[in-house]
């Protein structure tokens, strides 16, 4: 039964500070062990309203619910999801090895060779096994990435938080990084919510997504993003979707 | 050829001839070309634009013309571009005049000053309750890192005691030597009059230990490690890493904060401790210099005025400076947000706050020795 209650509900959700309202009336679901996209446009708030699922601000009215728990809250107890940050955001004066094993530290009694064995279990998970003694500054933005996915799995929760995780990567890169989306979805059950704007990986991987869009401050369309492409009568979801700017289309014909 | 547009005026039609090469480099010329054409257009009704003996047009040539045709048609004369032969000159000088958007509207950035005041003044009360809010939520820390050893960073503590004190120790060496020096100087130059010479080592005792002491160390550090650490921290705050920190349920200030503070509370100490002992050395080189007194009877006078008050109440009130001086680089670290030029920024206001606490702690505790009369 508990399996069945959503993973993440947000309900009527505004976001802002003092009077500026950047989000408002924001709501929905994610069901336990899908792929949910939060997308839109740059400057529509996507990576506000992250900012937000992860504890990282307060709503200014409107709750978030992540596993009937209640709202994320900051540093009580261990975190119980996992975020990658759009750089990585690794601590550059750590090994890849060390940047692992800085949650075990902090949440778990976990010391020495076990330590080191989830560390490079993660890392080699992610295909960064051969880099654990690398210092950040060492590898490859799509590598940093990649560590940063193994640093958000290393206290193993069934929740991660993506932000803009294909935006600067070469497209190899960027499709193998959905890949292992995927495979973390779909191996280990992980529920994985994604910020960004990139259709391809949307399409691959998204099962449901949300469109924000700037004018409207809010939600625009809900739904499986594919229906959405072909189905949706709303002007800015079409050409998101589409690729096409507004008046593309008049310009083709005449 | 040189860049000109000649005007053949027939009635109150005029044909315009644009000559030479209209690009980035002879752009000025264009620009002027252009002025001067359009002073001879006065009554005409209808312009024709001839592209044909351009020699060269590029971005810049196009947006002087594009801005031409502009004005021509708003003020009601019909513009026309022959654009045979030249149609790709054409096709340009169209694509900006398509792109024209509006004037840009006047950013709000840009104030003058009753209005600059007026908005800083507005945001007091906001920063006053960033300010309240840090100093609640270290207040919380504190105790709880007391509580929870692992929600603080130990590990870095040796580095930064390090970083903050070991490498530190040149600098305030320096400065405390000189400042001790220039008080024996200015003691002997003074006191020789009164024939009281004997005083210049307790002089430079009581002025050094007292205050000086701290008050110069403290100036240094809160130039040197404020910086330091305000930057560190800023540049952390936007490539995500607080957040990041966050996420894994890292309380920042527990996990960043405290560590630094104590460093400093640590080194702030010692270091003005060990400036104290050199003042003495430079105040003694000095004194033995410009005077008659013998680096024996300097000693002895001063060991003589080193006595607990002198020494402790400058002493006392180093940690002080220590903390101050980290919970402002941390805090003013903390709150940075947006890009590279917001470190710079918190960093600058990090070190000029940093810099008036010392002095503000320093006077404080002065008065209040002065008035239980320590």
């Amino acid at each position: 039964m508990p399996l069945l209650k959503p993973h993440i509900t947000v309900d009527d959700l505004r976001a802002g500070w003092g009077t500026r309202v950047l989000l408002e009336h924001i709501t929905f679901q994610v069901e336990r062990g899908t792929i949910f996209a939060i997308l839109g446009g740059s400057g529509s708030g996507k990576s506000t309203l992250l900012r937000y699922l992860i504890g990282l601000e307060r709503p200014q009215a409107g709750g978030i619910d992540i596993d009937g728990v209640g709202e994320p809250h900051l540093y009580e107890g261990v975190p119980r999801f996992g975020v990658l940050f759009q750089s990585g955001a690794l601590f550059g004066s750590m090994t890849l090895a060390e940047n692992l094993a800085l949650p075990l530290t902090r949440w778990t009694a976990i010391r020495g060779a076990t330590a080191r064995e989830l560390v490079q279990a993660k890392l080699d998970l992610v295909g960064l096994g051969p880099f654990a003694e690398h210092l950040p500054g060492e590898i490859s933005g799509g590598m940093k990435k990649r560590a940063g996915i193994a640093r958000a799995l290393i206290l193993e929760p069934d929740l991660l938080f993506f932000d803009e995780p294909s935006a600067g990567l070469d497209p190899i890169s960027a499709v193998e990084l959905d890949q292992l989306i995927l495979t973390l979805s779909h191996d280990l059950g992980i529920t994985v919510i994604i910020v960004t704007h990139e259709l391809p990986s949307i399409f691959l991987v998204a099962a449901h997504c949300i469109v924000l869009d700037k004018a409207a401050k809010g939600v625009v369309a809900a739904g499986d993003p594919r229906k959405l492409r072909d189905e949706s009568k709303i002007p800015f979801v079409h050409n998101f979707f589409t690729r096409s700017a507004p008046g593309m289309s008049a310009h083709k014909g005449g | 050829m040189s860049v000109a547009i000649r005007a053949d005026r027939e009635g109150d039609h005029a044909r315009l001839v644009a000559t030479g090469p209209f690009d980035l480099a002879h752009a000025t010329m264009a620009a002027r070309a252009v002025e001067n054409a359009e002073a001879l257009l006065a009554g005409c009704g209808s312009v024709d634009v001839d592209l044909a003996q351009l020699e060269r047009i590029d971005g810049a040539g196009a947006v002087l013309l594009a801005r031409l045709l502009d004005r021509l048609d708003a003020g009601g004369r019909h513009a026309r571009v022959i654009d045979d032969p030249n149609r790709e000159a054409a096709r340009l000088i169209a694509s900006y005049r398509e792109r024209r958007a509006g004037l840009p509207e006047r950013p709000t950035r840009v104030m003058n000053p009753l209005t600059r005041i007026g908005a800083l003044a507005a945001e007091v009360p906001s920063k006053a309750n960033e300010a309240f809010d840090f100093i609640g939520r270290c207040a919380v820390a504190f105790p709880k890192a007391a509580v929870t050893p692992r929600s603080v960073d130990w590990r870095s503590l040796p580095r930064l005691i390090q970083e903050i004190g070991a490498d530190g120790l040149l600098v305030t060496s320096a400065a405390n030597l000189l400042i001790g020096a220039i008080i024996g100087f200015l003691g002997v130059s003074q006191l020789e009059g009164f024939g009281t010479i004997a005083l210049v080592p307790q002089m430079v005792v009581v002025a050094h230990f007292r205050d000086l002491g701290p008050l110069v160390t403290g100036m240094i550090m809160a130039g040197r490690s404020g910086a330091g650490i305000a930057s560190e921290i800023a540049t952390m705050k936007v490539s995500e890493e607080v957040d990041a920190l966050q996420s894994m349920g890292f309380d920042p200030v527990s996990w960043l904060v405290v560590p630094r503070c104590l460093a400093l509370a640590i080194a702030v100490p010692l270091l003005t401790w060990l400036g104290d002992v050199l003042a003495l050395v430079g105040g003694l080189g000095a004194t033995i210099v410009v005077s008659h007194m013998t680096a024996g009877a300097f000693v002895d006078v001063a060991l003589n005025a080193i006595n607990p008050n002198n020494f402790f109440s400058g002493l006392v009130k180093t940690p002080f400076l220590g903390l101050s001086i980290g919970l402002i680089a941390c805090g003013q670290g903390l709150l940075t947000r947006g890009g590279a030029a917001a470190v710079g920024t918190r960093t600058t206001t990090a070190v000029v706050l940093a810099l008036f606490s010392v002095i503000v702690i320093s006077a404080l505790f002065t008065f209040f020795y002065a008035l239980i009369g320590i």
